[in-house]
């Protein structure tokens, strides 16, 4: 038996990549299926370094519908598998995630976002929500923590697993390109140390027994012969989705109380956005902080008390405002005002989010 | 916001600027620091400005890119004009004396332009091969951004199985991180 990947706790500095990799291996992740693209190769680099090491496995595709489809192949099996992928790869890997949301299969993908649209750059972006969390023909019934440093990185990717396989929704990491590349320190640690109880893998088909005498059926299906069947399927996705949400959304919030404008972002772009309200609150301006951890579903309550509050969102994203749309949509009703500050496929600094709210509060 | 020390190195390929980088950060991690080292990265295998973005401070820090940096270095021609957009009023901006560029190429907007002979030196008293580590120590000297001794740690973990084979080597390394000090002590 190889020892565990992790003993203990561990302060390292890596770069988000790394970060990935030892964090599937301390989840458990049994299998990577994977086709290189950039920025995330580096997870299947230091995957299958590691791997072996550790009885796990890896296997490369022919491309990304193909990563994607074998790690439903995987799941099916009892195994904990995931991908990772970004842009152009990210599109592709939508088909079969869309087979994952009409199955309710536990699979993790992490997605290191890239400029887009087409193959863009392989830098970096925020362009990648929208098909993230709503991408593929269905209803997006798919659960997505948006990570801001390598620490989120590492807890959120053993945390998806979890989640995963306890609600069997698909599970997504969104990072970034900056993440993917940027080298920075974290603790990374052995899950069980900190009290997290990974969520046991089984098998959905081939289990023992005869079905429908020793246990009920197996009846896995993304083809519905008529559209009744079809709308009681998705009527039950969503009315599941729906009672997990408040269970599964999180969020980051500080300042809101007295604010008379809340900044709010997700992702990397969160961190320029804290440092920029805590440098403005000590300034003395009135401005709140705001951050969903997940993109879907979001926290809706706590996200509706904070438009209430500020009356006013300044929305950053590197982006054209698909976090917006994201915000309009759980916000509706609420008169609160939305002010952008989007750069779509570009970094944002502190100092651009400083300046932003000085030009609007004057 | 808390102080934090924004260093921006550019270079050719093989100038070793994204070692630089590396070493200096796992050495302010090494202290106990917050460090975010990215390197710019595109398309390009090859031909492009290498560029790297370290930032070291003692709290959590924001975005890994950043807008002006505090010390900008260029080693190349194209990296001068490249890094342009970076210096602010507040910069120091280093550049090797080797560079042929007229001086209205260079960034008038810095606080102080140190031209410093790092490739002559490093060619003729040192090892070419050192190039980049003089570099370290122009940029340790310059920020003060981690102590020599915990430069020399931090080399010492990246190359100490060379020096293992060749203890000389140590040598060669220390000397050029000193003699990028001195460098930038005397320009200033």
């Amino acid at each position: 038996m190889p020892g565990k990947p992790i003993e203990g706790e561990k302060r390292v500095f890596m770069t988000g990549n790394e970060v990935v990799a030892w964090a599937a291996l301390a989840a458990g992740a049994e299998i990577m299926y994977g086709y290189p693209i950039t920025p995330q190769n580096e997870i299947m680099h230091y995957w299958t370094r590691l791997a072996p090491k550790f009885g796990r496995e890896f296997l490369q595709t022919e491309d990304e519908l193909s990563a994607g489809f074998t790690t439903i192949g995987g799941v099916l099996a009892g195994k904990k598998a995931f991908t990772a992928t970004a842009g152009p790869g990210n599109t592709l890997m939508q088909e079969p995630m869309s087979m994952a949301e009409a199955m309710r299969l536990p699979t993790v993908v992490v997605i290191q976002q890239r400029g887009g649209p087409s193959t863009g750059t392989v830098i970096y972006s925020q362009q990648e929500v929208t098909m993230t969390t709503l991408g593929g023909n269905g209803e997006g019934m798919r659960i997505v923590y948006s990570t801001a440093t390598h620490q989120e990185l590492f807890d959120y990717t053993i945390k998806a697993f979890n989640t995963a396989w306890k609600y069997r929704f698909p599970t997504f990491i969104l990072g970034d390109g900056y993440q993917a590349k940027a080298r920075e320190p974290l603790t990374i640690y052995d899950p069980e140390l900190r009290g997290i109880t990974m969520v046991p893998a089984e098998p959905l088909v081939g289990k023992p027994g005869v079905p429908g005498v020793d246990r009920p059926p197996v009846h896995l299906r993304n083809t519905y012969n008529v559209e009744e069947e079809l709308y009681e399927l998705v009527g039950s996705l969503v009315r599941d989705f729906e009672r997990i949400a408040p269970e599964v959304a999180e969020y980051e919030a500080f300042g809101l109380d007295d604010a008379v404008l809340a900044v709010v972002s997700h992702g990397v772009v969160s961190r320029a956005c804290k440092a920029a309200v805590k440098e403005l609150r000590e300034a003395g301006y009135k401005v709140g902080y705001f951050r969903p951890v997940t993109l879907r579903p979001l926290a809706v309550p706590a996200l509706q008390e904070a438009a209430q509050k500020a009356g006013r969102f300044l929305v950053v994203e590197s982006a054209q405002g698909q976090l917006a749309r994201l915000l309009k949509d759980a916000l509706y009703g609420s008169t609160a005002e939305m002010l952008p500050l989007y750069k779509p496929g570009m970094g944002i600094t502190a100092e651009d989010v400083v300046a932003r709210v000085k030009e609007i509060l004057g | 916001m808390a102080k934090v020390s924004r260093i921006l190195l550019a270079g050719e390929g093989g100038q070793g600027v994204q070692s630089v980088a590396e070493i200096l950060a796992e050495a302010a991690y090494e202290e106990g620091r917050e460090a975010v080292y990215i390197p710019n990265f595109g398309v390009e295998q090859r031909g492009g400005v290498s560029i790297a973005f370290l930032q070291i401070s003692d709290e959590p820090i924001g975005s890994p890119k950043f807008n002006t940096g505090d010390i900008v270095v260029a080693l190349s021609g194209r990296a001068v004009s490249r890094v342009r957009q970076y210096v602010g009023p507040e910069t120091v901006f280093v550049y090797d004396s080797s560079i042929e560029v007229e001086r209205e190429e260079l960034p008038s907007q810095a606080k102080r332009i140190l031209a410093i002979p790092a490739v002559e030196i490093a060619k003729k008293e040192l090892h070419p091969r050192v190039f980049n580590v003089l570099i370290m120590g122009a940029v340790i000297r310059a920020t003060g951004v981690v102590s020599e001794e915990e430069a020399k740690k931090a080399i010492e973990k990246r190359l100490g199985y060379k020096f293992a084979q060749d203890p000389k080597l140590r040598e060669l390394n220390y000397r050029a991180l000193e003699r990028g000090m001195e460098l930038v002590a005397q320009a200033g």
